[in-house]
């Protein structure tokens, strides 16, 4: 399996060598994404300092997390985002005669992926970590990983279980869009300011705020306004993105015993 | 002689519409976004000295009008244009007894009327959430003007996008990528003077202020009226800016067009 995984890679690199421009054109595409949306923040928060007590450093801090740890997932799990049009097509029935996991051969469908995203979410965040004068030890290095590898893993759960949807519904591109959106709009303000519907919401429900907003409040030692729960809950961001990860695992599992195919 | 183009309009809005859940779901997330910016406001207001001239409910009728505003503007009435030209339908077109370009723009006011139309729930729902000013009669018109001229702008920034296809025939990343700038600069996201120093004059001297943040500036009263002449007259220029631009490339264009094989 790591064997065909390592294939996997090398084909996704071999593809983006031979369409250069592509790929300059989508890694344009990523830089302006990030770009627009961190000016954007910028240009607001000259005129109003202060987001709830948060300065645009920490503002800043709170994006680049978000940023790489949804670029992580991006970079590996993407694919899970196609499987409702693979199973429109029918392409997904060959996925059940060959001797891997579902899932895994999902991911490893060539698609011109390169951690390109993710590589440019490192940067940002190692100079938001600087800019926001936060004390950096091995300790907090090993800890900002672990709640990247929480982050990709909150997304991860909450594409899969929407892509595990469309065993039961032929078209969930609708909600996926939806979520997507919430995610991206959402996750850009310290949760704080929402009313305590959608804090609830972003905290337990799909817990996106485990993806930043806990986690920047821990490594900023900044109090949690939302809650006011202490700053080590930041922390759980790795145990709650396996939890995910795991429960939507199960209820994929679930519908793949459910289907049967489109007939197409 | 306007009977083909009416036709155009009506199969447009008649395709748009049997999209039906994606436009429920458009309304729900333009919905989502209002609470967003409200929620927004509300708290950079509570903590913060407001800029002189745009108190908080300014900005939020602000932000709901230029969503409610999004919903017509977000619709690439030219998007066929790249679609017939990776299909090859475009030979085909060029050789009706129309105007082709007029047939897209009348394909894309089918799309854009279909859209408009959630406007009104949208709008409703928004009001659940906000409240938003409603100005007097005469600064209404004058807006209902001046968006006008921002959607032809609009219509042919959109144009000249996609008229790129003849040259390079992919256009979509480089598309979302004029269309987030776009976005930012057009003063969609934020009122254009909120940007510093010499950078915010410099984005008033754009074409996409023409866009959004002309009819914007006219709803919250920031432009008064001895000025609205004026707003205008620059938003009329960039029509015929970008309409003489789209017409040059269209003739420029229509003489290259290549079979792509397939």
């Amino acid at each position: 399996m790591l064997a065909a995984y390592v294939q996997y890679w090398k084909i996704n690199l071999l593809t983006i060598v031979e369409y250069r421009a592509d790929f300059f054109m989508w890694f344009a595409f990523t830089v302006v994404y990030h770009g627009t949306a961190l000016a954007a923040l910028a240009v607001t928060m000259l005129r109003f300092p202060s987001m709830n007590g948060w300065s645009l450093r920490e503002m800043f801090f709170l994006y680049a997390l978000w940023m790489t740890a949804h670029e992580l997932h991006n970079a590996l799990f993407f694919n899970v985002v196609s499987v409702p049009e693979y199973i429109r097509e029918g392409r997904f029935d060959r996925f059940f005669v060959r001797p891997f996991d579902t899932l895994f051969q999902v991911l490893t469908v060539p698609s011109r992926t390169f951690p390109d995203g993710f590589i440019l979410g490192l940067v940002t965040l190692a100079i938001a970590t600087h800019v926001a004068d936060i004390h950096v030890t091995p300790f907090t290095v090993l800890t900002i990983a672990a709640v990247l590898c929480g982050g990709a893993g909150i997304d991860l759960g909450i594409s899969l279980f929407v892509a595990a949807l469309s065993f039961w519904l032929i078209r969930v591109d609708t909600l996926r869009w939806i979520v997507m959106s919430l995610e991206q709009d959402f996750t850009r303000y310290p949760i704080s300011i929402y009313t305590r519907g959608v804090r609830i919401v972003l905290a337990y429900v799909l817990p996106f705020a485990f993806m930043n907003y806990f986690p920047a409040s821990y490594f900023l030692g900044k109090h949690d306004a939302a809650f006011g729960l202490s700053p080590e809950v930041g922390l759980l961001t790795p145990l709650i993105g396996l939890l995910w990860t795991a429960l939507s695992y199960a209820f994929w599992n679930l519908g793949l015993r459910h289907y049967q195919g489109t007939g197409s | 002689m306007f009977a083909p183009y009416i036709e155009y309009a009506r199969k447009a809005f008649a395709r748009e519409a049997t999209y039906r859940i994606e436009l429920i779901a458009e309304i729900g997330s333009l919905v989502l976004r209002v609470y967003l910016l409200r929620s927004l406001w509300t708290a950079l207001y509570a903590h913060n000295a407001a800029p002189t001239g745009l108190p908080l409910h300014s900005m939020v009728t602000y932000t709901t009008v230029a969503l409610l505003m999004s919903l017509v503007l977000e619709v690439d009435g030219t998007r066929v244009i790249r679609e017939k030209l990776r299909e090859g339908g475009i030979a085909v077109d060029l050789m009706k007894p129309i105007v082709v370009p007029f047939a897209y723009f009348s394909d894309g006011i089918g799309q854009t009327l279909l859209h408009a139309a959630a406007i009104v729930p949208s709008l409703l729902f928004a009001l659940l959430l906000v409240r938003i000013d409603v100005p007097s009669l005469p600064v209404l018109a004058i807006f209902f003007c001046s968006f006008a001229l921002g959607y032809g702008v609009n219509f042919f920034v959109n144009f000249l996008m996609n008229g790129v296809a003849f040259w390079t025939l992919e256009t979509f990343g480089l598309q979302l990528i004029v269309r987030w700038i776009s976005d930012l600069l057009s003063g969609q996201i934020l009122p254009l003077s909120f940007f510093p120093g010499w950078f915010g004059r410099a984005v008033f001297a754009l074409p996409f202020a023409a866009i959004y943040s002309t009819p914007l500036l006219v709803y919250v009263g920031i432009i008064p009226p001895a000025k609205w002449a004026a707003a205008l007259a620059v938003q009329a220029t960039w029509l015929a800016v970008t309409a003489g631009a789209s017409y040059l490339l269209w003739r420029a264009a229509s003489r290259r067009v290549v079979v792509q094989g397939g």
